[in-house]
């Protein structure tokens, strides 16, 4: 079990979801419940990827996003979005917090809307990992 | 002042030549002639004011001369010259309507007096017609405004949306006006001086309007002709005069169209709702889809594996996300559709209990207390059970998230809930967290759809069907919240005691 893969999302089906995809990948997978504990886990962890989802209590997947994307220290942290939203209303919303003069952010190097089907998330892990 | 037209008569043609002389002078327009029948001749002709005559002359004499012009012109002034002595005739001309009598020989003074009275008679009688033309004209003028006037209020009755119903001091209905025949389906024909009044209002109205004299709209029902409910604003008023009756207004509101038109309103809000949101919908089906995919993996994976944890937790999953879009779907039709209430005879502070104890492991998961205080008042009674279950869960659930929510550390969360009963029909309901609290923004899209603070564990629909199964109740719900502090929901709910069924 090689790479650290971290599933944010405060539903606790879409985690099992995740991880289950992640351990038949071979990762070790973690789980967050929110964007503050994912936050958290960053810091703690140093994991490789993240999967993000965008809507959730305390603090959403924009937010998150936004402050892995701005701070130097995670820069090498792969993020996958995985979202019910769609991928247009996540970047509006990023465009709109740049606009009101937060630092820019670069697109996510993989956005996937839910329902995914697992060996599309399956696919996009090992892309992108290996 | 112009003098009068003058005939005189004498069969002494030097006499009449000199008084005529002599009035001519003094400014008379004076006509001469010398017997009766000239004189009558000469009186219908010329039609003159006054009328000096002797009253003894051949042929037609004075009395019968005088006769004839009072049948003519009863407003004819004739004075009479009489003779010494002619005492007895005298008086018969004064029966008969002569101004004055004069006696021989004319003296200028005595004339003179007799004229200017003769003179002020026919000026009274002249101002009197021109007074009475005048207060004739002026009766005539008050009557066409008079009718003018009722005519307009005839019309403003009659063309009143409004009905309007009047009586007499009897109740006895003397105007139902076509807004009245409307509302009520009746033709005026049938109500008017045969209906009494009360027994067109309704039972509540009734005895308010005979109690108070007056009621201002005042909204309630009336039954019509076809028996259907007609839903009115009512005013009316009890006319008085000296504290005695004397009859009372009544005026009938017709609010179908406008009832018909909040309810299209109300509808066409809710469609717009429905469909505005029908992306929070999918995002909301779109993670339940995701549930059941994850479910099917995990499934295929414990089945291909032989790994029975994987195929239990997959299956478990399969059902959770049935549970979801379920819940989902019955939300959205409950929202969407009208339920009548079903009120039953049950208990609602044992409804409250149950509903405690199922969310009771969630709350203590959390570490949560929840407290209750029901009015022991309360007993059974009659209440939408269904109603009150699906909106103490809702707002209990609420409270318990709101818990979850809270970022604050250390502290000790706690939802209460209360019943209170409020004169015998009233319950109250009070669901309050020290959770996390609401901002102003929170609060304003409290009621709309799929509106959700908690990401994936909410539809946006708990609180809008909670809305509306209150509304459709009869109740109503307010919300207090202070952001970091709490909140609580209040609602107030129509409720029959057991003992007043």
């Amino acid at each position: 079990m090689g790479k650290k893969v971290l599933v944010v999302d405060d539903d606790p089906d879409a985690r099992l979801f995740n991880i289950t995809v992640v351990e038949e990948c071979n990762y070790t997978p973690l789980e967050a419940a929110d964007g503050e504990e994912g936050l958290k886990l960053v810091k703690q962890e140093k994991p490789d990827l993240v999967i993000l989802d965008v809507f959730m209590p305390r603090q959403t997947g924009i937010r998150l996003y936004r402050e892995l994307k701005t701070d130097k220290r995670f820069k090498n942290i792969h993020i996958i979005m995985l979202s019910g939203i769609p991928k247009k209303t996540f970047l509006r919303s990023q465009k709109a917090l740049t606009e009101f003069g937060e630092q820019e952010v670069p697109e996510p190097e993989a956005y996937l809307e839910k329902p995914v089907e697992p060996g599309e998330l399956m696919q996009t892990l090992k892309q992108i990992l290996e | 002042m112009k003098k009068h037209k003058l005939l005189l008569i004498d069969d002494e043609k030097v006499n009449v030549r000199v008084l005529a002389l002599s009035l001519k002078s003094d400014g008379y327009d004076v006509i001469t002639a010398y017997n009766g029948k000239q004189g009558l001749e000469s009186f219908i002709k010329n039609s003159p004011a006054i009328i000096i005559t002797d009253i003894k002359m051949p042929g037609m004499d004075g009395i019968e001369l005088l006769k004839n012009i009072k049948e003519h012109n009863a407003g004819a002034e004739v004075i009479i010259i009489t003779g010494h002595g002619d005492i007895d005739l005298a008086i018969k001309a004064l029966k008969y309507g002569a101004s004055d009598f004069i006696n021989k020989p004319i003296r200028d003074e005595v004339l003179a007096v007799a004229l200017k009275r003769a003179e002020d008679k026919l000026d009274i009688r002249e101002k009197l017609k021109e007074y009475t033309n005048n207060l004739e004209n002026m009766v005539k003028i008050a009557t066409e405004d008079v009718r003018r006037k009722s005519n307009f209020q005839a019309k403003l009755i009659k063309s009143s949306s409004e009905g309007i119903v009047a009586t007499d001091d009897k109740w006895k209905v003397v105007i139902f006006n076509p807004g009245a025949e409307k509302i009520f389906g009746y033709s005026k024909s049938k109500i008017v001086g045969k209906t009494n009044l009360k027994d067109l209002l309704p039972a509540n109205i009734r005895h308010f309007f005979e109690l108070e004299k007056k009621v201002i709209r005042q909204q309630s029902f009336i039954i019509n002709n076809n028996g259907e409910q007609v839903p009115v604003r009512f005013s009316g008023t009890i006319l008085q005069e000296a504290d005695k009756m004397m009859g009372c207004v009544a005026f009938f509101q017709d609010l179908r169209e406008i009832k018909q038109l909040e309810k299209d309103l109300v509808h066409s809000e809710r469609l717009a709702a429905v469909g505005q949101t029908m992306a929070g919908m999918a995002h909301c089906i779109k993670n339940i889809l995701h549930g059941f995919k994850g479910g099917s993996y995990l499934v295929n994976i414990g089945l291909d594996k032989n790994n029975p944890d994987k195929l239990k937790n997959g299956w478990q999953m399969v059902q959770r996300n049935i549970g979801r879009i379920s819940d989902l779907v019955l939300d959205l039709l409950s929202y969407s559709k009208d339920r009548t209430p079903e009120p039953q005879i049950c208990f609602p502070n044992k409804i409250a209990a149950d509903a405690c104890e199922l969310l009771q492991n969630s709350a203590e998961e959390q570490e949560i207390t929840i407290f209750q205080d029901y009015d022991s008042l309360i007993g059974e009674g009659l209440i939408d059970s269904r109603m009150l279950q699906r909106i103490l869960l809702n707002l209990i659930s609420n409270a318990i998230d709101a818990c979850i929510f809270d970022e604050t550390i250390g502290k000790s969360w706690q939802v209460s809930v209360k019943t209170t009963l409020i004169d015998q029909q009233m319950i109250i309901l009070e669901v309050q967290d020290n959770g996390c609290g609401m901002s102003d923004e929170v609060k304003a899209k409290l009621f709309s759809s799929f509106f959700s603070t908690k990401g994936s564990r909410g539809t946006g629909l708990g609180l809008l069907v909670t809305r509306k199964l209150i509304k459709e109740n009869k109740g109503s719900i307010e919300v207090s919240s202070v952001v970091g502090k709490g909140t609580v929901f209040k609602v107030k709910l129509p409720f029959k005691a057991g003992n007043q069924l």
